[in-house]
């Protein structure tokens, strides 16, 4: 207890939100729909960082970044994909348009470890909207492919209706050195891929196991199955990484209602090593 | 002047008691009148007895420090009465830090943001007469929000000094020492004092600022009959709340093997009702939920109090990660006791028993922790 000065702190207020405007639209399923954001200046994001969206009058939702951000002549264009499900996200996929505004602030969370997957093979697990965040790792390995060793894309969906980025995902299977497996969980007409749950497809992983990194993302119960799949197949539960969610309000640490165990989900994730939460995601609600 | 944020000792009791001295209810008001002087007019916050409420709240007038009251408190039941050992009412320093509701934006249709809360810059605060259990809880407070939640920042800010009142009999629902809360404290605040009985009261300083205070009003220094008598008051407090709760250690090692047990959880949580009271009157709940509210073609963007017993703790859209009763009343015990220790260095219980007395049913968290130490793992 010192006599000490006031502790002079010039805050800014982080819940200030920078306005955007929707410059592009993608409609990846009648739900879900990918949004090209621009706003003024820089916004560093990295892949698995999120933003919280704001839509006036109903609050914000956190929306990972789908792409790597884009700074040009002044201005960040963002994508996020943004799949109906309360009323944030139902008004951006009803009302919102290109020229349409909407308040962006962030990025927060950790991401997803890219500089520990050096030099390793990567196995990428996504399912559903699950995939939005797992897009822009892919983005990056395409830009340094040197770095990384073997690819393994696993992506699933309920349908094949709802699988998001059915025009580019051909495009991943001539990235060089990758594998790129689909699943829809129900069976189509037309789709020659495999028919049942995308953890299935995690025994035809043909990346060298010992040194691999896999990337999970999607519903909870999706990536439990996959975490325990992706142990027996031999990944070290110390590389593997799984993307949480829960209720944020701030994305700064400070709302606590997304607390995991001990962590909150919005500052020491989402992306969390497994090994670091062995001892929570099996426990129904805490 | 105290201003650091500092982590309490063990058991806040103070070694040198050469800086005791003594004097009546008339000094008390006396040394607070000097310590606003000394800042420049600062507000004083602290307990009011207002239409029948004791709120902690803005003292306009220093004949508003009350003296003679009690409060009686048992699981859900607090009363006030005549007497001079007051302890706590439901509210807490939090609700000037923390308030239940704050604006954080306004936000105009055309996403411009036209205000943004920053209104207490100016404000000079003394707290006063607030319990040690409450200071303990605001350094736990501080390592979770200052210098990241703007309005708890501005807040904490504001508060220049600290005048703590230590307890010299527990009230029933209590048990600060149990958890290293209290009753007396060695740090962090700039003049202590205590009832010994009636109208003797026994002041320390704990900062340089206290020490000019208790200077210029001229207190007599205690004689070693008042601080026995004192030391003897404090020692039988300790000893009354001894034994209310298990050991911390016991605790925290039956949760780590009791986390999954669902039958034991939904059973201990039986009765509760996921009223969210406990989470309201804990000084160091901190759960918030945002707000749009639309009025005239803006939103104003609220900060409201968001209880972990409530059901929309862990709704999100699409799901729900706490549905379940018992998965939150859980999260309250296993983030008090087990999660706190991981995110600020100690466990988030000040033993203020304020979760028991304004409980409507009445659960008692010391009884819920003594059946967890008891109860072998299922």
């Amino acid at each position: 207890m010192s006599m000490g000065i006031q502790r002079a702190i010039h805050m800014n207020n982080p819940f200030t939100f920078r306005k955007a405007i929707i410059v592009n639209k993608v409609e990846e399923t009648p739900n879900t729909h990918t949004y090209t954001l621009k706003c003024d200046g820089g916004l560093k994001a990295l892949p698995g960082q999120f933003n919280m969206l704001y839509v006036y009058g109903l609050g914000e939702a956190p929306i990972s970044l789908s792409n790597i951000p884009i700074f040009r002549g002044g201005h960040t264009l963002l994508e996020h994909t943004v799949r109906v499900m309360g009323a944030v996200t139902r008004a951006i996929i009803s009302r919102l348009e290109i020229g349409s505004l909407i308040g962006i602030r962030g990025a927060y969370g950790n991401g997803w470890p890219l500089r520990d997957a050096e030099g390793k093979d990567v196995a990428i697990v996504g399912g559903g909207i699950g995939i939005a965040p797992l897009r822009p790792i892919i983005k990056y390995i395409e830009h340094c492919r040197e770095k990384f060793g073997r690819i393994n894309i696993l992506f699933g969906a309920k349908s094949p209706r709802d699988m998001p980025y059915k025009y580019e995902l051909n495009n991943y299977n001539t990235i060089s050195n990758t594998k790129l497996l689909l699943s829809s969980d129900t069976p189509a007409e037309e789709w020659t891929h495999y028919t049942g749950f995308v953890t299935d497809l995690i025994e035809y992983i043909d990346v060298n196991v010992k040194n691999s990194v896999a990337f999970v993302c999607g519903p909870e119960a999706m990536m439990r199955v996959a975490v325990k799949k992706l142990l027996n197949k031999g990944f070290k539960k110390e590389y593997v990484y799984i993307s949480l969610e829960r209720r944020m309000r701030c994305g700064i640490g400070v709302c606590g209602t997304c607390q995991f165990g001990h962590y909150f989900v919005c500052r020491d994730g989402p992306v969390f090593r497994y090994s670091d939460v062995e001892d929570y995601l099996w426990v129904e609600g805490i | 002047m105290y201003v650091g944020r500092v982590s309490m000792d063990k058991n806040g009791m103070c070694n040198n008691h050469g800086n005791l001295f003594i004097g009546s209810s008339e000094d008390l008001k006396v040394v607070v009148e000097f310590l606003q002087r000394e800042l420049g007019s600062a507000k004083l916050f602290g307990y009011r007895h207002h239409n029948g409420r004791i709120a902690f709240s803005e003292i306009n007038n220093i004949n508003e420090i009350f003296v003679a009251l009690t409060d009686i408190q048992k699981p859900g039941y607090y009363r006030a009465s005549s007497g001079y050992r007051f302890r706590h009412s439901f509210s807490s320093p939090k609700v000037f830090l923390l308030p239940p509701e704050y604006v954080i934006l306004t936000v105009s249709r055309d996403y411009d943001i036209l205000e943004s809360s920053s209104s207490f810059q100016e404000l000079t605060a003394i707290f006063f007469g607030i319990k040690p259990c409450d200071r303990k809880a605001i350094d736990i407070l501080d390592r979770i929000l200052y210098g990241r939640s703007p309005v708890y920042t501005t807040r904490r800010n504001a508060v220049r000094a600290i005048v703590v009142e230590e307890c010299l009999e527990p009230g029933e629902t209590c048990f600060c020492s149990t958890v290293n809360a209290g009753p007396t404290i060695s740090s962090g605040f700039d003049i202590a004092y205590a009832r010994l009985y009636g109208d003797l009261l026994v002041f320390r300083y704990g900062s340089s600022l206290g020490e000019k205070i208790l200077g210029k009003v001229g207190l007599q220094r205690a004689q070693e009959s008042h601080v026995k008598m004192y030391l003897e008051m404090v020692n039988r407090a300790i000893s009354m709340m001894r034994g209310r709760i298990p050991n911390i250690s016991e605790i925290q090692k039956a949760l780590m093997e009791k986390v999954s047990a669902k039958p034991f959880w939904e059973e201990i949580s039986s009765k509760c009702v996921g009223c969210g009271n406990c989470n309201y009157v804990c000084p160091t709940c901190f759960c918030t939920e945002i707000e749009d509210r639309v009025e005239n073609g803006f939103s104003t963007r609220v900060g409201v109090w968001l209880g972990c017993l409530t059901y929309t703790y862990g709704l999100v859209a699409g799901g729900h990660f706490r549905q379940e009763l018992y998965t939150r009343y859980r999260h309250f015990i296993l983030h008090k006791f087990l999660f706190y220790p991981k995110q600020v260095g100690d466990i988030g219980c000040v033993g203020c028993g304020r979760c028991i007395t304004w409980c409507p049913l009445g659960i008692d968290l010391r009884e819920t922790l003594s059946r967890i130490a008891e109860v072998k793992s299922q």
